[in-house]
C-alpha cells in the first residue's frame, strides 16, 4: 500500500502574519520580490514619516538552495531585466551574448538549414544564461534588499476563506512513509498573508488548486504543455562557440508530434542541449527522455557531441498554450505569475523575460496595496489590467493562435503559422481552440504494435553510456535527492486504475513520460493484470509531467518535504 | 513574597544531564537580570546527592522532591509530584531543560495547572519588566520573541545548547536542601514503564566489512533474502542491497549501498541480481574484487565486474554456499 502525502489532519500549527507571500523563488518570484523592495525603498525615501516595512514579505522556495529547481535552456531576452535593473548586464552571470543562430529541419539522416532564420527565432541581443546561476544572483539582490527567502519550505496548500485566499500552509516536515510523524516532526506553518503571489513555475500545485477552486479555466483554452529534457555537455574546444544558438525541427519526431531541439553554446565549452516534446502526442509509449537520446544519435548531432561528456541532466514541463490559455491572474488575495499563469511565447520559445515582467507588475500592484493599506479585490485586481496594458500582451497577442494552429499536426501548424504571420496573428479565425494534450493520447488497441513511424521513440532508451543514456543514468546526473522516509508526493487518486484499466488501455504511459523513472510497473500476485504500480518518488525531478499527461487525470503532484528535489547547479 | 524562578533539573541514575546544567546557567542569568530568587528542584527517589550537587551552585535553595513512586520515571508520577509542589510554592517561572523526558510530561503538567508553556526556547529577554522567550521558527531562519499571557506560574523549557553548562556559577556556601516528601496516591500512576530506551546498537557498519553479499531486484521475493544471507554467513561477510530492496522494506535502510545509502570498498563484493544502475555503482565501485551474478548478459554491472556470471542466481547460489562451506570445512 502506498501512502500519499497530505497535510497531517488535526494538529496545531504555528501561524504567522505576513503582508506578502511569494510562493516560488524562480525568475518571476525573485523579480517580484526585488521590484517590491525597490518600490518600498523609494516610498520610504519620499515618505520618511510613513515608512512601509519589508519585514513581512516572504519568498517560499521548496529547493534547499535558491535556483536548484530552476531549469530552462536558457536564452534571456533582456527587455524586462533592463527595466528592473538597468545596469544588470555589467554584473549578472551571463554566459554569452548570442553571436550566431541557425535553424535546421532534420530528417532521419539528413538536415536542411533554413536559408533565413525566421524572425521569432532571431536571437541577437539575447543572452545565453544558466537560469540556475542567474536566479541565484537575483536572489542575492533580493536578500540584500532585505526580503526574507525561506529555502526548503514548500507551499503545500492554500488557505481559503469563502471566495478569498487567506494564506499558505507550508509543508509538514518529518513525516514517515506511513504518514506518521517522526521524532523530528515539525508541522507546516500557516502563513496568513494579505496577498499570496503564486510564482511556482509550470503547472504549479497551488495554482492548480486555485484554478480548480474558482474555476479559473472557465472560458479559456485548456493549457497545453511540452516537456523539455535537457543535458549539459562539456565539448572539446572549438565545437560550438559561446553564444551560438541552433534550433532543430523534425527528427526524431514525426509529423504527428510537436516539438524541437535547442543547442546553446555557453562559456567554458559547456553546451546546453535539450529537446522539447509536446505533451499532446498520441502514442502512450512515447518517451521524451528517449526522444532526446534519439536526437543525439542523428549524425549531425552525434558528430557535434563526439568525445564530449554529459555533465548534468534535467527535465521540466513548460506551458505553451499562449494567450487564450492564461487564467485570470488576479483575484481576492492572490496573483499568478510567470509559467504558473502561462506567460510564455511559444513562437519564440521564451518565457523568462515575461515571467520577470509579470513579477514586476505584480510587485507594483502589491506595493499599491501596501501603500494604501488596502488589499481588496479592487486594488489587487489591477494586476490584470497592468498585464493587459503592458508589453506582455503586446508580445503574446500576435502569437495567440500560434500553438493552437498545431492542434492537427505539424504540417497544418506550419500552414496556420504562415497565415497568422500575414494577418497579425489572427489566422483563419479569431480564436483558435485546442484540446488538452492528454486527451489526444490513443489507446494501444488503436496503434500499431511496433509503434509504426514512432517505433524509434517509444519505450525506454537503452543508452550506450557515452552518447546516449538510459533514464536511470540520466537521473543520476540531475543530482536529485529527497528524504527517503516520507509519504509519496505523487498522489494517485485510485491505483486500481493504474493496475487494471491503464495496463489494458494505455500500457501505463507514466513509466514512459516520466523523465526520472519515478513510475514503474512491477510484478504483483494480487492484481488481475499481474502488474502493480510502484513509485520511486525520491527520483522525482519536479517536472510535473505526470500531473499533466496522465490520460485519466488521477495523478496530482504535490510538493514533497521541502529541501528535496533535483540539484540543477549550473544548469 | 519575592518572585521565584524554579528550575526543575533532570537526573537519571543519580546524574544530571548536560542540558540541566545549561538551563541552570540560563536561569542564573535570568535571576541576576530580574532580581528574582532562584531555586532548583530535583525529582526522584533517593536523589539527595544530586540535590546536594546542585546546592553547591549559586541558587537560593534546592528542593529534593522524593517519593518511592518517582522511580522509575512516569509522566503521571512526575506531574502528580510537581503539580502539588508548584501549587504550594507558587513560583513565578518554572524552567526546565527541553529533553525527551520533559517533553513527555511538561505539557500535561502545564495543562493540569491551566497555564501556558513556551517550549524549546533558545534564550530570554527581559525588557521593561516584561519577560520574553526567544524561539526558532522556519528551522532557525527566524526567531520569534514570545511572551506569556495569563497568570503565573509560567512554564518554559530551554533548548540544548542555549546556554553553556560550564558557565554555571558556584555559590559561596552550599544552599539549603529541603527534602519534600510527596505523597502520590495509589492509582494515580497509570503508566507502566518498560526498561529505558537505549540507542540501538551501532547500526551495521558496512564500510568495515571485508566481504559483502549484495542483493538486487533479481532476488524476486523477500523470502529469498535468506538465501543471500546464508551465502554471506558462509563467507563470513555482511549482507547488503540495492535501493529497491530496502525501499520495499526487505532489508533495513542501513544496508543500502549506493548514492542514497552507504559507500563501501570491501575486498569482495558479490552482486546478486543487481543490474548496476549508476546510483548503485557509485557506492561500491571501490571494491577490490567484484563478482556479479545476473541473468541479463547486458546488465551494466558486468562493465565493472571482475568476474561476470551470466545465469540464474537461484541455480548458482545454493551450490556456491555448499562449496564455500566445504572449502572452509564448516
Amino acid at each position: 500500500m502506498i501512502v500519499f502525502r497530505k497535510p497531517l489532519p488535526n494538529i496545531e500549527r504555528p501561524t504567522m502574519e505576513a503582508d506578502v507571500v511569494i510562493v516560488g523563488g524562480g525568475p518571476a518570484g525573485m523579480a517580484c520580490a526585488l521590484r517590491l523592495a525597490q518600490l518600498i525603498d523609494d516610498h520610504n525615501a519620499k515618505h520618511p514619516d510613513a515608512p512601509l516595512s519589508k519585514d513581512n514579505i516572504y519568498v517560499l522556495e521548496k529547493a534547499r538552495e535558491v535556483g536548484a529547481h530552476c531549469l530552462s535552456g536558457a536564452l534571456l531576452d533582456p527587455r524586462s531585466m533592463l527595466e528592473l535593473l538597468p545596469d544588470f548586464e555589467s554584473e549578472a552571470p551571463l554566459e554569452a551574448a548570442v553571436v550566431k543562430e541557425a535553424v535546421y529541419y532534420l530528417t532521419r539522416n539528413g538536415k536542411f538549414k533554413l536559408p533565413i532564420t525566421p524572425p521569432p527565432l532571431r536571437d541577437h541581443g539575447n543572452y545565453v544564461i544558466s537560469i540556475n546561476r542567474f536566479v541565484k544572483w537575483l536572489a542575492s539582490k533580493v536578500e540584500a534588499a532585505g526580503i526574507t527567502i525561506f529555502t526548503g519550505f514548500a507551499g503545500s496548500e492554500l488557505l481559503f476563506e469563502k471566495g478569498r485566499v487567506l494564506g499558505v500552509r507550508t509543508d509538514d516536515k518529518g513525516v514517515d512513509k506511513n504518514g506518521e510523524p517522526k521524532s523530528n516532526f515539525e508541522p507546516g506553518y500557516d502563513l496568513k498573508a494579505k496577498v499570496v503571489i503564486l510564482a511556482e513555475g509550470s503547472r504549479g500545485s497551488l495554482t492548480k488548486q486555485l484554478i480548480g477552486r474558482f474555476q479559473l479555466d472557465h472560458e479559456r483554452n485548456p493549457q497545453t504543455y511540452g516537456i523539455g529534457v535537457k543535458e549539459l555537455w562539456e565539448l572539446p574546444p572549438g565545437r560550438i562557440a559561446a553564444g551560438e544558438v541552433i534550433y532543430t525541427m523534425g527528427y526524431p519526431l514525426t509529423f504527428h508530434e510537436y516539438g524541437g531541439a535547442w543547442i546553446y553554446g555557453a562559456h567554458s565549452n559547456l553546451v546546453s542541449l535539450g529537446f522539447v516534446t509536446g505533451l499532446d502526442y498520441a502514442d502512450p509509449r512515447i518517451d521524451p527522455q528517449r526522444v532526446l537520446q534519439e536526437f543525439k544519435k542523428h549524425p549531425f548531432i552525434a558528430k557535434l557531441l563526439e568525445s564530449g561528456k554529459m555533465v548534468r541532466y534535467g527535465a521540466k514541463s513548460l506551458p505553451y498554450g499562449g494567450w487564450w490559455c492564461i487564467p485570470p491572474v488576479a483575484g481576492d488575495g492572490w496573483m499568478i505569475l510567470g509559467d504558473s499563469a502561462g506567460f510564455l511565447n511559444s513562437q519564440r520559445l521564451k518565457g523568462i523575460h515575461l515571467a520577470i515582467k509579470s513579477g514586476m507588475l505584480a510587485a507594483e500592484t502589491a506595493y499599491d496595496a501596501m501603500a494604501k493599506a488596502d488589499f481588496s479585490l479592487d486594488v489587487l485586481g489591477k494586476f490584470q489590467e497592468r498585464v493587459e496594458k503592458s508589453w506582455i500582451k503586446e508580445e503574446l497577442w500576435p502569437v495567440r493562435n500560434f500553438h493552437q494552429g498545431f492542434d492537427k499536426g505539424f504540417l497544418s501548424g506550419m500552414f496556420h503559422a504562415g497565415v497568422q504571420q500575414i494577418t497579425g496573428g489572427r489566422g483563419l479565425k479569431a480564436h483558435y481552440s485546442n484540446h488538452a494534450g492528454h486527451l489526444r493520447m490513443k489507446q494501444l488497441s488503436h496503434l500499431p504494435a511496433d509503434g509504426g513511424d514512432d517505433s524509434h521513440i517509444i519505450n525506454a532508451a537503452k543508452g550506450d553510456g557515452k552518447l546516449t543514456f538510459d533514464k536511470v543514468t540520466d537521473v543520476y546526473y540531475s543530482g536529485t535527492k529527497h528524504e527517503e522516509d516520507q509519504p509519496a508526493h505523487l498522489v494517485i487518486q485510485d491505483t486500481d486504475i493504474c493496475n487494471e484499466r491503464c495496463v489494458r488501455e494505455y500500457g501505463n504511459p507514466c513509466k514512459n513520460f516520466c523523465p526520472a523513472n519515478v513510475y514503474e510497473m512491477v510484478e504483483a500476485t494480487d492484481t488481475p493484470s499481474g502488474l502493480q504500480i510502484h513509485l520511486n518518488a525520491s527520483n522525482c525531478v519536479h517536472c510535473k509531467t505526470c500531473d499533466i499527461m496522465d490520460p485519466y487525470e488521477i495523478i496530482t503532484w504535490v510538493p514533497p518535504e521541502g529541501g528535496g528535489g533535483p540539484n540543477y547547479e549550473g544548469m | 513574597m519575592a518572585d521565584t524562578i524554579l528550575v526543575v533539573v533532570e537526573q537519571r541514575e543519580g546524574k544530571l544531564n548536560r542540558v540541566s546544567w545549561e538551563t541552570l546557567a540560563g536561569a542564573q542569568a535570568l535571576a541576576a537580570e530580574t532580581g528574582w530568587v532562584l531555586e532548583a528542584a530535583v525529582v526522584g527517589s533517593g536523589v539527595g546527592d544530586v540535590a546536594a550537587e546542585v546546592a553547591a551552585k549559586k541558587v537560593s535553595k534546592v528542593y529534593d522532591i522524593e517519593s518511592s513512586k518517582l522511580e522509575p520515571y512516569t509522566p503521571d508520577g512526575f506531574v502528580a509530584a510537581l503539580k502539588s509542589f508548584i501549587e504550594e510554592k507558587k513560583p513565578k517561572l518554572v524552567l526546565m531543560p527541553h529533553t525527551y523526558q520533559v517533553r513527555d510530561f511538561v505539557p500535561k503538567l502545564a495543562t493540569a495547572l491551566h497555564r501556558s508553556l513556551i517550549s524549546d526556547a533558545i534564550g530570554y529577554k527581559y525588557e521593561g519588566g516584561k519577560l520574553l522567550f526567544t524561539r526558532q521558527m522556519f528551522q532557525g531562519k527566524f526567531v520569534a520573541d514570545v511572551s506569556f499571557t495569563g497568570d503565573a506560574p509560567y512554564f518554559a523549557t530551554f533548548q540544548s545548547g542555549a546556554y553553556r553548562g560550564d558557565k554555571v556559577e558556584d555559590g559561596g556556601a552550599s544552599a539549603r536542601v529541603e527534602t519534600v516528601n510527596v505523597a502520590i496516591a495509589d492509582g494515580v500512576i497509570r503508566n507502566k514503564p518498560e526498561a529505558p530506551f537505549k540507542e540501538a546498537k551501532q547500526a551495521v557498519d558496512l564500510t568495515q566489512a571485508e566481504i559483502i553479499v549484495s542483493v538486487g531486484r533479481g532476488i524476486k521475493e523477500q523470502k529469498n533474502i535468506e538465501l543471500a544471507q546464508q551465502l554471506a554467513t558462509a563467507l563470513g561477510g555482511e549482507i547488503a542491497a540495492s535501493r529497491p530492496i530496502c525501499d520495499s522494506g526487505w532489508l533495513p535502510m542501513d544496508r543500502q549501498v549506493g548514492s542514497s545509502g552507504q559507500t563501501v570498498a570491501p575486498k569482495l563484493y558479490l552482486a546478486l541480481g543487481i543490474s548496476g544502475a549508476i546510483q548503485h555503482v557509485v557506492g561500491m565501485k571501490g571494491a577490490h574484487s567484484i563478482i556479479a551474478i545476473n541473468k541479463d548478459s547486458e546488465a551494466p554491472i558486468f562493465e565493472i565486474a571482475d568476474i561476470a556470471v551470466v545465469g540464474n542466481l537461484f541455480d548458482i547460489v545454493p551450490p556456491l554456499i555448499e562449496e564455500v562451506k566445504k572449502a572452509k570445512g564448516t
